[in-house]
């Protein structure tokens, strides 16, 4: 063996004092540290603030080089402690509730856009559905209990008399409860259920997603085609315009938001699947949120507005107004500054 | 000792910690984290869900006090609201906390963005939407698991045996909403620097130089172990903390076993006294890690007592 020895008695080790000469940086960087997790960023004083982002630096520089020099387990366990608790410090998200909710509100518009076509499908879908449903049910009315789900007590079917349609069409509730009651029921009701599903399906190709804008275009179309049959379509047309309008769009936006996903499944591009996902996954979580907006609204609608507003050209100006109102926003909002 | 074992190249032997890959913050130097268990993962979606639960029943309890409300109405009201206080506390928490809600500060665990950058307020939204899907839906499935058929069943069963196949099958245990928020749950790593022996030894010799005298190494002492084994020496030093008479001396028993081991193998012709065993480890430590450290530092890097020894073939 060639190496010259010298005795590890006279002089520290190298790591030794490459460690010594560190530790009290290190030291400050942990209390620093410390502070910033439990109280932070914004506790922190312009020095520490300034010595943080530093300090920080100089311990991945430490880290790179201990993983060259050093031999010592524990030191290297710390270093590389130190360097994630800090990176995840000085990178923390630096968020405020205004700025957040902001950037949202400008980030909406532009992501419906980019989703147009696939808004388009979801659109086409359903009316094919709503299509094939009304042409179903003409041809047999029996058809109306396969395709409409029968929901809890709801009594009207292809055997109600034409006033009990009416009844329910424009029949008032009064008490805040009820209003409430309605409201609280609308939210986990079947379409916003379905609205969760079309979003969350998604990721599975699509094709889940797709299958329900059907069934739910059927149920659509046979319903309506029911009270049509029965002289009723103008008083329906209103019934539902006036929460219709707002939930069927919270349905189809959230579906688009589910195609996006399945259109990364399926056609990831240059992309791996997962980093397809990510990118898809931007503007998906933005419609999904909005759907969720549009479905509280909707759920308003339908708790309050359509039980105090029962005349049919007040419901029906109300909800094409409202829709007026999401589609102007989705075509003209976020066109200044960064999307 | 487990130095007469054959040592494994990876860390991840048996049930080692799993250790994230790639995460390279924007300076460059890639950092080591380890991947949150399942269990802890566990214990703080629980503790979640307890909090958001009392604090529903508090709100309840202030809104419909003395009211008398139909159990129909209350279970939906309950419904929403619990929906509206869930969704905005993980967003929030996990905002403002850096990665962290409640349940995880307890169970020391947290998220971070796996391509090394901060977390964004995107990823949060993301895996905290899709936990609906993944947590809470079926929950509320299996709520209302009696009056379902056998389609329903069915669903419901490949549902959530995807949902738990996806973190339960991939290295990194991220759910379907990591995945999607580019997200990964690691430990919160505790910040402990523990002395350097080898200093110890050092200024110990400095101050008592008859005791440096007694345990002096040569160049051909040196070449027999490699960084695996100097490591494994360092975690048998350190732990020193044995607690109570019996541990003591289990502990002195196997110090001296493998002083002795040790001193046989490099030939070293000194006398060890038995008291004096910890003394030599010490010692050796010392100066096998300075050897092994100057041979890094030309290159010759010696994995283990099994690889090649440096500068045999120069």
């Amino acid at each position: 063996m060639s190496a010259p020895q010298t005795a590890p008695d006279t002089a520290a080790l190298r790591s030794t004092r490459f460690r010594a000469e560190r530790e009290p940086g290190w030291r400050r960087l942990e209390s620093i540290l410390e502070r910033a997790e439990r109280q932070g960023m914004r506790a922190l004083s312009f020095e520490e603030a300034r010595d943080l982002a530093r300090l920080y630096r100089e311990a991945v520089s430490a880290l790179s080089v201990a993983r060259e020099i050093s031999l010592d387990a524990a030191l290297r366990d710390y270093l590389e402690a130190l360097c994630a608790r800090a990176c995840l410090a000085v990178y923390a998200p630096q968020e405020t509730l205004s700025g957040l909710a902001g950037r949202f509100l400008r980030g909406v518009p532009p992501a419906m856009r980019r989703s147009a076509p696939h808004l388009g499908l979801v659109l086409l879908v359903t009316f094919l559905g709503a299509l094939v449903g009304w042409l179903l049910y003409f041809q047999d009315a029996n058809w109306y209990y396969t395709l409409v789900p029968s929901g809890g007590g709801d009594p009207r079917g292809p055997d109600s008399p034409v006033g009990q349609l009416r009844e329910v069409l424009e029949g008032e509730h009064d008490g805040p409860l009820d209003g409430l009651a309605a409201f609280a029921s609308f939210l986990f009701s079947h379409n916003a259920r379905i609205a969760i599903f079309c979003f969350s399906l998604g990721a599975l190709a699509g094709v889940p997603t797709l299958l329900l804008c059907l069934y739910n275009g059927l149920s659509l179309g046979a319903f309506v085609a029911l009270h049509a049959d029965r002289g009723l379509g103008a008083e329906v047309a209103g019934w539902l315009s006036i929460h219709g309008v707002t939930e069927i769009g919270a349905i189809l936006v959230a579906a688009a938001a589910g195609l996006r996903l399945g259109e990364a499944v399926l056609f990831p591009g240059p992309f791996t699947r997962g980093d397809a996902l990510r990118r898809q996954g931007r503007d998906a979580v933005k419609l999904a949120l909005l759907a969720a907006m549009m479905l509280v609204v909707a759920a308003l609608l339908e708790g309050f507005g359509r039980q105090l507003i029962t005349d049919m050209h007040t419901r029906l100006a109300i909800g094409w107004g409202i829709g007026a109102l999401w589609a102007g926003w989705f075509l003209l909002g976020g066109r200044g500054g960064r999307a | 000792m487990s130095a007469a074992r054959r040592p494994a190249r990876r860390p991840a032997r048996g049930r080692g910690p799993r250790l994230l890959r790639d995460f390279v913050p924007p300076e460059g130097v890639p950092i080591r984290l380890e991947v949150a268990g399942l269990g802890a993962r566990l214990a703080a979606q629980v503790i979640d869900i307890v909090v958001t639960l009392l604090v529903l029943v508090a709100v309840m309890l202030i809104l419909f006090l003395g009211l008398e409300a139909p159990e129909s109405l209350l279970l939906g009201v309950g419904a929403a609201l619990f929906f509206f206080i869930r969704a905005p506390y993980y967003i929030v928490t996990e905002l403002f906390w850096n990665g962290q809600t409640l349940g995880k500060r307890m169970t020391g665990i947290r998220v971070i963005a796996t391509d090394g950058r901060g977390l964004d307020a995107h990823a949060v939204a993301a895996r905290n939407l899709m936990k609906e899907m993944e947590i809470f839906a079926p929950g509320t499935a299996m709520l209302a698991v009696r009056d379902m058929d056998a389609i329903g069943y069915l669903a419901l069963g490949t549902w959530i045996a995807v949902l738990l196949a996806v973190p339960l099958f991939n290295r990194e245990h991220q759910r379907i909403g990591d995945l999607i928020a580019g997200t990964c749950v690691v430990v919160q790593p505790p910040l402990r620097l523990l002395p350097d022996i080898a200093a110890a030894a050092t200024v110990s010799a400095a101050t008592q130089p008859e005791e440096a005298a007694e345990f002096a190494f040569l160049p051909h002492h040196l070449g027999h172990y490699g960084d695996y084994e100097l490591q494994t020496l360092e975690r048998l030093l350190r732990a020193q903390t044995a607690r109570g008479e019996k541990a003591a001396a289990a502990r002195a028993a196997q110090v001296q076993a493998v002083a002795e081991r040790i001193r046989s193998r490099i030939e070293y012709a000194g006398r060890v006294e038995p008291e004096r065993a910890e003394d030599f480890l010490r010692a050796f430590y010392a100066a096998q890690r300075a050897e092994l450290e100057r041979g890094r530092l030309f290159g010759r890097v010696r994995a283990d007592r099994h690889s090649p020894r440096p500068g045999a073939g120069a």
